[in-house]
């Protein structure tokens, strides 16, 4: 089953929600903070990039940017469709399989991936829940 | 209960346990035989059975290494007083299909049964009652029997390594250790059951959906016998752990293979779960064995720190006994895991002939394994199109 977003602004929107949720999730903000593992994600399908790293001091547990041009190097480097994002977060994509198929290709650091993979799991409940009040052509 | 009594209950004579008192062996009598007083006593018989002299009883108890034993207050010491026969009547079950589920429980007090040990009779035979055949049913008990033991286990070390020692080395006295830990144990023992409660439904409704999905997409298996099942199998271990653990020692090894199997777990497909671990590797088991396959060299592709996973996938029938899976087929899948290098997934021919365009298989060798008559063919699986994995022999 294929979800599309209806637009890139949408997909901005949704992401910066989901990226907002895990930051402030008290379980899931904390781990990711410590894992301090920068990420990039590209998008070829809506030719975005985001850049996502830990929080520093003073700051949430998570900070991104829509962008390249930022002041730090990514450590894991993922590309992937943005309905492959969509399902990830819906719990409904396997990080290990979407790779052997190539829907998702990872450079970098490609381990610290498995750090992330069990700390991110938690928040597909949320994830879905807000799929499912405000954007529900999204589910899969 | 009389002195007389309780040295029947603690397996010693009256004038033994007379001794032990007089010897301050048994702070907790003070003139009768409590249930603390009786679980020293217990501990105090044990210890004598394992070679300990008195004073070397004596001493542990007063630095505080036997505190832990006054938490085994809190559970009470009940003792048998139903026999097999009382059961039989009790439940309605027949007296020897009684003894293989004290078996099977793990019940081994010869004396005969507890009233808690009775009611848990009463559950098995409403569980029979309500239609489970009984070869499945004392599977279940041993299985329940097995996990809960291992999970008390857990739990008694767990506490002893980080709550105990350190208030060993922390210079604690014996009674402010024992106070502690009855007070942790009093707080933690209520939050036992609703916790295991919670996740077993939980982990019962995965599985339960699990199962309907195997129904559909399962061919119909009517030519297995009973409790044999079509599965696909996977060990996953660690190439260069023993040289890892000799250079980077036990500790650091051990970090090692816990964030291997956290990754194993929480990357694995839907339908597939790791039914052990072994040491530094874990056997896995799934209804799909194209996608235990993509996941093999999906893992592969992100386990790159070393020591580099090697992997065997494996698909055919095995025998389902006791929550683990046995047999020939299980074996094969070992043993072709015991050909693989770090980083390569190698698969058996069913694999290949279950598996979609997704893959690609180069077939390597065909093989003798150990232990077996036949030859096997043995594949190397990668992503379509990839150049084979980088190999650590």
């Amino acid at each position: 089953m294929t979800a599309t977003f209806s637009s890139a602004a949408e997909f901005r929107e949704v992401m910066d929600r989901t990226f907002a949720m895990m930051s402030a999730d008290p379980v899931v903000g904390p781990q990711l903070r410590s894992a301090d593992t920068p990420q990039r994600f590209e998008f070829p399908d809506l030719q975005m990039v985001v850049n996502i790293r830990s929080g520093g001091e003073g700051e949430d547990n998570l900070t991104w940017e829509w962008t390249d041009e930022v002041p730090w190097e990514a450590k894991v480097r993922l590309t992937m469709s943005s309905e492959t994002a969509n399902r990830y977060f819906q719990g409904k994509e396997n990080m290990a399989t979407a790779i052997a198929r190539r829907g998702i290709k990872a450079s970098g650091d490609v381990s610290a991936t498995l750090t992330i993979i069990p700390l991110t799991k938690p928040v597909f409940a949320r994830y879905r829940q807000m799929i499912a009040a405000d954007y529900p052509h999204l589910e899969v | 209960m009389t002195g007389d009594q309780a040295a029947a209950a603690v397996g010693v004579t009256p004038g033994t346990l007379r001794r032990w008192v007089r010897e301050r062996l048994i702070p907790q009598y003070r003139g009768e035989w409590s249930t603390p007083a009786l679980s020293q006593a217990r501990l105090v018989a044990r210890l004598r059975e394992r070679g300990h002299t008195l004073a070397e009883i004596r001493r542990a108890g007063e630095d505080g290494r036997l505190a832990f034993s006054h938490v085994a207050d809190l559970f009470g010491v009940e003792e048998p007083v139903y026999t097999v026969a009382d059961a039989t009547r009790e439940t309605g079950l027949d007296p020897q299909l009684v003894e293989r589920i004290k078996l099977s429980l793990g019940l081994r007090d010869s004396r005969g049964l507890t009233k808690e040990e009775l009611e848990l009779l009463r559950y098995v035979a409403a569980v029979l009652d309500a239609g489970l055949p009984l070869e499945a049913l004392l599977q279940l008990t041993r299985v329940y029997s097995q996990a809960v033991s291992q999970i008390a286990d857990a739990e008694v070390r767990l506490v002893h390594l980080y709550v105990h020692e350190p208030l060993m080395r922390s210079g604690s006295s014996a009674a402010e250790m024992a106070d502690e830990l009855v007070e942790l144990t009093g707080d933690l023992l209520p939050l036992a059951s609703p916790m295991l409660d919670q996740l077993h439904r939980r982990m019962l409704g995965h599985f339960i959906e699990q199962d309907i999905v195997g129904h559909m997409e399962a061919e119909l298996q009517s030519s297995a016998e009973a409790g044999r099942m079509r599965v696909a199998i996977a060990f996953a271990d660690l190439a260069g752990y023993t040289r890892l653990t000799e250079e980077a020692g036990e500790l650091h090894a051990l970090d090692v293979v816990e964030r291997f199997t956290e990754a194993v777990v929480a990357t694995l497909p839907e339908d597939a779960r790791m039914v052990k671990t072994i040491g530094d590797g874990v056997m896995i088991v799934g209804s799909d064995p194209a996608a235990l396959a993509v996941w093999a060299v999906g893992f592969q592709r992100l386990h790159t720190d070393r020591p580099r996973p090697r992997i065997a996938v494996h698909y055919g029938y095995a025998l389902y006994r006791d929550a683990d899976y046995y047999g020939r087929e299980v074996n094969i899948a070992a043993r072709v895991a015991a050909r693989a290098a770090g980083g390569e997934v190698l698969v058996t021919r069913p694999i290949v002939e279950a598996s979609g365009s997704e893959l690609e298989f180069e077939r390597i060798a065909e093989v003798r394994l150990k232990g077996f008559k036949g030859p096997t063919e043995i594949f190397l699986a990668r992503p379509r199109g990839e150049r084979p994995p980088e190999v650590v022999s």
